[in-house]
């Protein structure tokens, strides 16, 4: 029977795309119709729907999908243990005295936005490399300093990302892939390095991590031969009511807990470790750097396949967002303008008082927690703005431009789905939704730090570019 | 025939759940009546009224509801019920499961395995990439878009042949496939004529005079208004045949549209040739002697096509209200009309209903005019501007641009009526309302207040204004028909039973002298 | 906590001096009822888009499903407080106080005689079907049936009224209650839209108040608590804000104003606004019949 004569026979079950009541009036008559929540593809534009057109041509779709394939593959393998700390300058590649690494894509000093202007100066006051901040300055325009993204480094880093020398790293090893990745440490409290602060009290902070609490994470990681297997640990935080960007009280609850063991047997004094454990309950945010460094960790491991149109990179250096995908091996960088981002404000400030969307941290949606895992975290909804419904359709949503579930991180309301995992460009631009990004929101001017969260998307800017160029590169 | 009976104890919605759950429990497959009440003494006293009183429903107190089901079996009579419990359930409950939205057919097809058809009615610019996706996932089309290129409506085409699948439009404004009315479609009863049709509005008037005659439908196919072109070559209506000669629920095929295109003719002809079933051919204009010989029943209005399909079909002719015309109301409007009236004015949303009004005006007179006429030396200068006799469709693209189609909009046609109505050489000004899912509301009502004043103008200036109305629908169609003609009788508009009646009086009445 | 925003004034007096404590009766998206321990009637707790009601308190909330509350739990006040178990607690000192009280029948019928017949069109447009108002197209026996003596009771009521045969009215308005679909059946919103009628000071049918009374002692034990509290109240002419507004718009306002008010109370329930508008309308009549005997 041919599949008219076949229809003819079914029950009807329209797609309906367009006019809405067209779906009304076939759900009126008994029959089932699902109405598409739709717009124009590529927003309308020609050169973007000429390119989408070209992905889409038979030979082409094929590499595709295989290599969309093999790099989700490789997301969802990926196996990120945290093996150890140690300073930046004896674990992170191409790391030098006189490097700072910074969020986002590639930018000079005097481009760079307030908070990570604040961010640089302290750390060339904390390296010892200027006397105050007002050297600093001009020590950071001398172009004696060496300026990178930590993406380039294998490193990512939260808010203004800025990593020097001495600081202690999270050191992460993936146990499929073999590739590592590195994150500092969580400062806690509002008034920090990475959110523009730069006083004395900052710098302080920075000299007692360096001296204390790095050591003693170091040391204490040594005793753990096994290392701690942070994707198991982040699957049970998710579970626990953390979607691991904005909230993380859990995941800090479960690391402290997986290494205070080690951190007790250390030759530290009682009274080191009783302040290293007031510093982890002073906030929760601890182990968010913990899961920017398992994610990038896992996307590094998909990034460079060939054909790939896999999003393997989301960093904001608080003037631009910048995307790196799979298929365009090593760095190279789609960009557009830094989003604000829209969310409560602390008491007495003002949304012109925001600095626009900045750092790395957004490494945690590419690989589907954070805006994207919204659902297991409906206690902080209150915390970015919105309701618990939204909240949840956020993370069905996100389904609409990724590739596939991770089995190994689930949502427990959304009846155990999987995270959705691999951001793929032409569904972005195909249907116009953009990534969801729960994230904090700095103060524009260096040395205040953090004044609220909310919830953010990339400009589609940096997609629509990240289309092009791929069209022309893959045949 | 079994009646079961649920309580639920002090339990309370609130009405529009109930309503909406009571509709929805009446709708649950195997189900003959539901009844969802509150248990109060005057509601049970009605239930005892109809027959489905039982001990429990005597029990149920005030404060309780009442789930009275009936259905031919227990098993169905249970199933129903896990359907108004789940309904029930869904009503209450709260676990922020929020519905899936889809952003593209191939997510809501990949999604949605049940899915079989597409219904396409995005801008022009994006509709044949929409298609093509639709029939890359295995669905069938719907395309209401127009603004489609040729190219691409072949290209389309093409796959979907290969493919197997329809591709009805794109320009298709109508279909119904077992039963379910797409876009605008008239609800017809099922039954055993199949059509396929190239003029939208074309094919709701055969559907409905079909089901006026008693007949009914299996399926309506559209299959957009270039189809019979040379260029795209007939695919769409050579693959409806062959699916329709196909169907063992079809037992007379109708074909309905303009004349095609020579080379598209001798193909849709050789295809009726083979044709097991009896095929009525409705081309507007249409040569009878050539569909004749190739063993196609030719019809060249409406109305007779209609008839001709039922009547193979095995209905039987003297049970047949043929609702002939009118001859004595002919004679009692030109005498009312004055020598000066003798121009029809065709103000129409359907664009067939235009055609075959002006086919049958030009069987009589010379000068009409048209915003569709094919030959260039009749069609308007103005648009706006009527001439002689003249017939508009305001579906055409000129009227349509940046505004939804008359069926829907109807406030250019009324501005035009009141040009018309004004107008001394005026005889008679024919209308069409087009009914069914997709239409207007209350598309009579709308043109109400405009006839009143226009008739009552005329008067005070000492003349008849004559009004013709045809209201495309059945007794099925949400508006409520039988209302809608009320209404136009009550404004002294003369109505006409079909299309082909409505253009064959217009016609007449003007004519003179005879 | 929430703010209330207006209440009835009587409630919220109550709430205020802690004479007030209950338990929930039942629970809807937008609304909450909660039976008095003190006197047994429900009051109803509203989210901010419900209008102003007798026992009712409107409070800033957008619907109550988000809030996980149960019937039967404790409702009690303290101070300018009013808790529902431990779930949801109401400040009720900001809240405008609010009072149902109708119009007055005009001296003049003009606008009145215009408006009712405004309206009567305008319900056979745009009224929804399937309680007083015929449905287009019932689809089962129960609801022709329903239909059918719904229109046969209402007409006995009514000419038994016109004809001011008291005691066989009385009886035949309690063959309305409790008959119809809905969480308040048709009849009895047709009712209440009577009683208000008649309950308009200086009006011709004035002297019948006490036939609402006589019917509402019937009530009872015929429908369930919710609508005989909404009929209760209606027969003492007791009614919600958009009623009272529809009134007034019928006895003064222009023609905007009346489809305005009319539309809002055509929003109430299902068919239930469509059934008290034409209690209303039934009523109306009743005055011309009454006043031209005058």
């Amino acid at each position: 029977m041919s599949k008219i004569n076949e229809l003819f026979k079914s029950k009807i079950h329209a797609i309906n795309v367009g006019i809405e009541f067209f779906k009304d009036d076939i759900v009126k008559q008994n029959a089932s119709a699902t109405h598409l929540d739709w717009t124009p593809p590529g927003g309308g534009k020609p050169e973007l729907i000429a390119a989408l057109d070209k992905l889409e041509n038979p030979s082409v779709l094929e590499k595709i999908e295989e290599a969309n394939k093999l790099a989700v593959e490789r997301i969802v393998n990926s196996q990120p243990v945290l093996i150890g700390f140690d300073q930046a300058i004896n674990c992170v590649p191409g790391m030098t005295k006189t490097t700072i690494l910074h969020a986002g894509p590639p930018i000079t000093f005097d481009k760079m936005s307030g908070p990570m202007k604040g961010a640089v100066t302290g750390a060339l006051v904390f390296e010892g490399l200027a006397k105050d901040i007002e050297e600093a300055y001009e020590v950071a325009a001398s172009g004696a300093i060496t300026f990178a993204p930590c993406h380039e480094h294998n490193c990512v880093g939260s808010m203004a990302g800025v990593t020097s020398a001495s600081m202690f790293m999270h050191i992460v090893e993936n146990k499929t892939y073999g590739n590592i990745a590195y994150t500092n440490l969580s400062e806690q409290m509002a008034k920090i390095l990475r959110m523009g602060a730069n006083d004395q009290s900052v710098i302080d902070r920075l000299n007692w991590m360096r001296d204390v609490l790095g050591p003693i994470l170091r040391d204490a990681m040594k005793l753990n031969t096994d290392g701690i297997d942070l994707r198991l640990m982040l699957a049970q935080a998710l579970h626990m009511g953390d979607e691991c960007h904005n909230r993380n009280v859990a995941g800090t609850t479960l690391l402290i807990q997986a290494l205070t063991p080690y951190i007790l047997e250390t030759d530290f004094t009682t009274e080191q470790k009783r302040q290293v454990f007031d510093f982890v309950a002073s906030s929760d945010y601890f182990s968010g750097p913990t899961w920017m460094a398992l994610s990038k960790c896992a996307l590094d491991a998909a990034h460079g396949i060939e054909n790939s149109t896999i999003v393997t990179t989301m960093a904001r250096n608080g003037v631009e967002f910048g995307i790196r995908v799979s298929g365009m091996a090593g760095n190279t960088w789609f960009t557009g303008p830094a989003q604000k981002v829209v969310g409560p404000m602390f008491a007495g400030y003002k949304p012109e008082d925001s600095g626009l969307d900045i750092g790395d941290s957004a490494i945690t949606e590419t690989y589907g927690i954070g805006g994207f895992a919204m659902a297991t975290a409906p206690a902080i909804v209150a915390l970015v703005g919105g309701t618990v419904d939204e909240a949840i359709g956020f993370s069905t949503k996100m389904k609409e431009i990724t590739t596939t579930e991770n089995p190994n991180v689930t949502i427990p309301l959304l009846n155990f789905m999987g995270i959705a995992t691999g951001i793929d460009v032409r569904k972005v631009t195909q249907t116009g939704i953009m990534p969801v990004i729960n994230t904090a929101i700095a103060h524009k001017e260096p040395g205040i730090g953090m004044i609220g969260a909310g919830i953010t998307y990339p400009p589609v800017e940096a997609f629509e570019k990240a289309l092009l160029t791929l069209s022309e590169n893959i045949n | 025939m079994t009646v079961q009976v649920v309580i639920k104890p002090n339990t309370y919605f609130d009405s529009v759940s109930l309503m909406s759950l009571s509709t929805k429990a009446n709708q649950v497959e195997g189900v003959e009546q539901a009844i969802i009440a509150m248990g109060t003494e005057m509601n049970k006293g009605v239930i005892r009224n109809v027959g489905l009183m039982t001990p429990e429903v005597e029990e149920a107190k005030n404060s309780d509801l009442m789930i009275v089901v009936k259905a031919a079996t227990d098993e169905l009579c249970e199933n129903a019920f896990v359907s108004i419990n789940e309904l029930l359930t869904k009503k209450n409950t709260n676990t922020g499961k929020s519905e899936v939205k889809y952003s593209t057919i191939s997510s809501a097809a990949q999604s949605i395995p049940e899915a079989n058809l597409a219904v396409i009615s995005v801008n022009g610019a994006y509709a044949a990439r929409e298609a093509k996706k639709a029939l890359e996932n295995d669905l069938h089309v719907m395309l209401f878009s127009d603004n489609v290129s040729i190219e691409e409506e072949i290209e389309l085409k093409k796959f979907a042949h290969e493919k197997g699948l329809l591709m009805m439009g794109p320009d298709c404004g109508t279909a119904i496939l077992g039963n379910i009315g797409l876009a605008f479609a008239n609800a017809v009863r099922k039954g055993e004529i199949g059509i396929v049709g190239a003029s939208g509005t074309g094919s709701q008037e055969i559907s409905v005079r079909i089901h006026d005659f008693g007949g009914g439908i299996t399926q309506l196919i559209g299959t957009g208004g270039r189809d019979l072109s040379e260029e795209v070559g007939g695919i769409m209506m050579l693959d409806g045949i062959k699916a329709l000669d196909e169907d063992e629920a079809t037992k007379v095929i109708v074909l309905v549209s303009k004349p095609p295109a020579p080379s598209v003719e001798e193909k849709i002809l050789a295809q009726i040739s083979q044709c097991k079933k009896p095929v009525v051919v409705w081309f507007i204009g249409g040569d009878e002697e050539k569909i004749t010989k190739a063993g196609g029943h030719f019809a060249k209005m409406s109305k007779e096509a209609a008839l001709k399909a039922v009547l193979l079909a095995g209905a039987d002719e003297s049970k047949i209200n043929k609702r002939a015309l009118n001859i004595p109301l002919i004679e009692e409007v030109r005498a009312k009309l004055k020598p000066e009236q003798k121009y029809i004015r065709g103000l129409f949303c359907g664009g067939t209903l235009c055609d075959e009004a002006m086919y049958a005006a030009m069987e009589k007179f010379d000068n009409v005019y048209s915003n569709i006429q094919k030959n260039a030396d009749y069609l308007l200068e103005d648009n706006n501007v009527s001439k002689e006799h003249t017939f508009i469709d305001f579906g055409d693209d000129e009227f349509t641009k940046g505004k939804p189609h008359p069926m829907i909009d109807p406030s250019t046609r009324i501005e035009r009526f009141k040009q018309e109505a004004k107008d001394p050489s005026v005889g008679v000004i024919v209308m069409d309302f087009v009914l069914g899912f997709g239409s207007h509301e209350d598309p009579v009502g709308v043109m109400l207040p405009a006839i009143i004043e226009a008739k009552q103008l005329a008067e005070q200036e000492g003349r008849h204004l004559e009004i013709l109305g045809y209201v495309l629908g059945t007794d099925l169609d949400y508006q409520n028909f039988d209302e809608q003609v009320e209404k136009l009788i009550a404004a002294g508009v003369t109505h006409a039973s079909s299309s082909q009646n409505a253009g064959l009086l217009a016609r007449e009445f003007v004519v003179k002298g005879e | 906590m929430r703010y209330a925003i207006s209440g009835d004034s009587d409630f919220i007096q109550k709430i205020k001096a802690s004479e007030f404590s209950g338990y929930v009766h039942s629970i809807f998206n937008r609304t909450v009822n909660i039976q008095s321990l003190e006197n047994g009637e429900l009051y109803t707790v509203a989210c901010q888009e419900i209008d102003n009601g007798p026992n009712t308190l409107v409070i800033q909330v957008e619907r109550f499903n988000t809030i996980n509350l149960s019937v039967n739990d404790q409702v009690y006040t303290e101070n300018n407080f009013l808790h529902i178990a431990n779930k949801l607690t109401i400040a009720v000192d900001k809240a405008a106080l609010w009072e149902s009280i109708l119009p007055e029948y005009p001296q003049k019928v003009e606008i009145l005689n215009r408006n009712s017949t405004k309206m009567r069109d305008y319900i056979d447009h745009y009224g929804i079907g399937g309680g007083m108002k015929k449905s287009n197209h019932p689809t089962t026996p129960f609801e022709i049936e329903l239909s059918r003596l719904l229109e046969e009771r209402t007409g006995l009521l009514l000419t038994e009224l016109f004809n001011n045969r008291h005691s066989e009215a009385i009886e035949k308005a309690s063959k309305l209650i409790g008959l119809g679909p809905g969480l308040t059946p048709s009849g009895d919103d047709f009712l209440v839209g009577l009683f208000t009628i008649l309950n308009l000071p200086k009006s011709p049918t004035h002297p019948l108040k006490d036939f609402c009374l006589e019917v509402v002692k019937l009530a009872k034990p015929l429908t369930n608590e919710i609508s005989y509290m909404a009929m209760q109240k209606a027969s003492i002419g007791k009614v919600r804000e958009s009623i009272i507004s529809l009134i007034h718009s019928i006895l003064y306002g222009t023609e905007e104003d009346l489809i305005l008010s009319l539309n809002k109370v055509l929003k109430i329930g299902s068919s239930s606004g469509t059934d008290i508008a034409l209690g209303i309308l039934a009523g109306l009549e009743a005055n011309k019949i009454a006043g031209g005997k005058v």
